[in-house]
This record gives C-alpha cells, structure tokens and sequence, in this order.
C-alpha cells in the first residue's frame, strides 16, 4: 500500500474515536443479528420467553447507537462522514426496534399462528438473519478494497425473497375469517414489524453505498 | 451451495384437464413463466407446461386456447434434483437438457423449483460471502 494511502485510512478510520465507533457499529450489527437468530430459535421452539427477551437486546443496542452518536459528535471522522454514518447507525436501530416489536407481538399478546403462516414467518426469519450476515460483509468492505455494490446486490435480492413471501402470506391472511378486531390487528402488525426488517436493512445498505462513495 | 438454499418453495399449480386459457390467466396474473401440471390420478407423475409451450404450440398454430387441454401440450416427466444437490450439479443439468428451470423433489411429492434467475441470485450470494461465482 503507498504511503498516501495508509495516510488517507488512518485519516478517515484509524484514529482512537474513529476505531470506537467502528467497534460500536460492528457490535451494533451483531446486536441486530443476535435478535434476529433469537427471533427464529423463539419461533422455531414456540417460546414465548425466549421471545420476549429480544426487548433486553434492542435495548443494548439503544445503549450501543447513544455511545456511537456521542462519538460522532463528539468529533470522530470528517464532518462530511458524520450525517450518513449517524443516519446509518440510526437505520440499524429502527430494524432491531422492528424485529423488537414482532417479538412483542408475538411474546405478549396471544397470538396463535396457523401451520403454514408459521412456516412462512421462519422463512422470513431465517432471510432476516442471512440479511444481517450480508449487512455486516458489507460493513467490512469499507475497510477492504472490494466491491460493495455486490453485497448491496445481495440485499436486494434476499428483500425481494422476504417481499415475496410477505405477499403469499397476506393473500393467504386475507382469506382467513377473523372474528376479533384485535386479533386482526396483531396478526397483521406481526407480519408488518417482521418484513419490514428487511426493508430497513436494504436501506441501511444504501447508507452504507453512500459512505462509500463519500470515502472515493 | 446447495439446492435447498436457492429452491422457491411456493409452486403454482394447474391440472391437466384445465383448459390452455386458465394457464395464460395464471402466468399473466402471477408473473409467472411456468406451471406444474397436477397429476390426473395415482398412477399418473406431475409434468410441466411453460410459457413456451403455450405460444409455440397453441398461439403459433392458430388454435384456440380454450379448447385444448393443459395435458396436450404439457411437458413429462420434469426434471428433478434432490434438495441436498450441489447447485453446480444443477447448471450442468440445466445446460445438458437446455431448460431453464428444475424441480425439487421430496420422496414422491415436488417439494419447489430452481429457476435460473435462483441460480443466478445463489451465485451472487455465494460470491458475496466470497466464494466462487458457481
């Protein structure tokens, strides 16, 4: 690597407050990854504890994200960097909060799926896990000299697998006779809060695409 | 990476008797480019009818799609893998045979269907991971 290189990196990533937020982000992501394996072992098993105990995991992410913003404001990387790596880390913590609020929905409230909505949930959970592995791969090619927009392809596609599934279930919902208002309402903002994890990540990874450039 | 990773589970379906317009209307409606084709009893297998089958030896002829019958023009027996298939096993097979789609088969049953644009979106997952393209 030349030398103005080597300048550049540290200039961007290789400072103490720099290292920090990177370490925190990192962390943040396995954060989002551990909820989502959580989610699908929960679901798989039928345990509604184990469920609930992805709130005590979107708060240490909340805890995670306060640190990096501090961070950040507190004068790690350029100024130009800050807006899409704040914005970033803030679109990571609306995908635990979602999968958060799937969990509620299922751990709280008596929701009682049928055989077939089931196992199209663990198929969307296990896409929300493989979606998190690729958005941490992505992370890591900031700092290697691959190509990122392959691993922002990657997302697309697993997003599109997750909306075609979203789709099947809610054609298969609509046909389903409910006879409870509330009911309805939990059933539908499970499914809502679970696919919509993707959806976030795709735009995490956009954010992602950003910094990137910014970095050219 | 292997088939059960890349596989669609969700097949469309149609019997054989079902007239050729019933088909059109499916693939129209769902976006679809094939269909497999229910078999008629115990005895009989599952087969396939795709978008191909339906301009070239319906529309292309001048009959009319509503009279004939799904199993006239229908393709059988399919291919077939196994879910635990490597996907390079799967391009061979797709060239060897020129198709642009295999189904998956669990025991008897057809368990899902790998298209090319899976294999293609597999690939691209694999060498995201870093691994080869195939």
């Amino acid at each position: 690597m030349r030398k103005e290189d080597v300048l550049f990196e540290k200039v961007l990533f290789g400072g103490k407050p720099e290292q920090k937020v990177i370490d925190n982000i990192r962390n943040h992501i396995r954060i989002l990854y551990s909820a989502c394996e959580l989610f699908k072992d929960a679901l798989l098993k039928h345990d509604k504890a184990l469920m609930l105990s992805i709130t005590d995991l979107e708060r240490e992410g909340d805890i995670v994200r306060r640190e990096i913003v501090s961070n950040i404001y507190e004068g790690a990387f350029l100024p130009f960097l800050r807006p899409s790596i704040c914005r970033f880390v803030e679109i990571v913590d609306e995908a635990v909060d979602s999968i958060e609020d799937a969990a509620i929905g299922y751990g709280s409230y008596n929701l009682n799926l049928d055989k077939p909505t089931e196992e199209d949930c663990l198929r969307i959970a296990d896409l929300n896990i493989k979606i998190c592995e690729m958005l941490s791969i992505a992370f890591e090619t900031l700092f290697s000299k691959e190509d990122l927009r392959e691993k922002s392809l990657v997302i697309r596609i697993y997003e599109k697998k997750v909306d075609e599934i979203k789709f099947e279930v809610l054609g298969k919902l609509r046909e389903t006779e409910i006879n409870n208002f509330w009911d309805g309402k939990i059933l539908s903002d499970f499914i809502s809060s679970l696919t919509r994890v993707s959806d976030i990540i795709e735009d995490a990874s956009d954010y992602l695409y950003i910094v990137n450039v910014s970095l050219r | 990476m292997n088939v059960d990773e890349i596989m669609v589970r969700k097949l469309e379906t149609i019997g054989s008797d079902a007239p050729v317009y019933d088909a059109i209307e499916k693939m129209v409606d769902k976006r679809i480019r094939s269909l497999l084709v229910k078999p008629k009893d115990e005895k009989d297998i599952p087969g396939v009818v795709t978008i191909r089958d339906i301009v070239y030896k319906v529309l292309a002829k001048g009959l009319d799609p509503n009279k004939i019958r799904i199993g006239e023009i229908a393709s059988k027996p399919v291919v077939t893998v196994n879910k635990d298939m490597d996907m390079t096993h799967v391009i061979n097979l797709m060239t060897k045979f020129n198709i642009t789609r295999v189904f998956v088969s669990n025991g008897k049953d057809i368990a899902g269907v790998v298209s090319l644009m899976d294999v293609l979106s597999g690939a691209l997952i694999e060498r995201a991971k870093g691994g080869r393209l195939v």
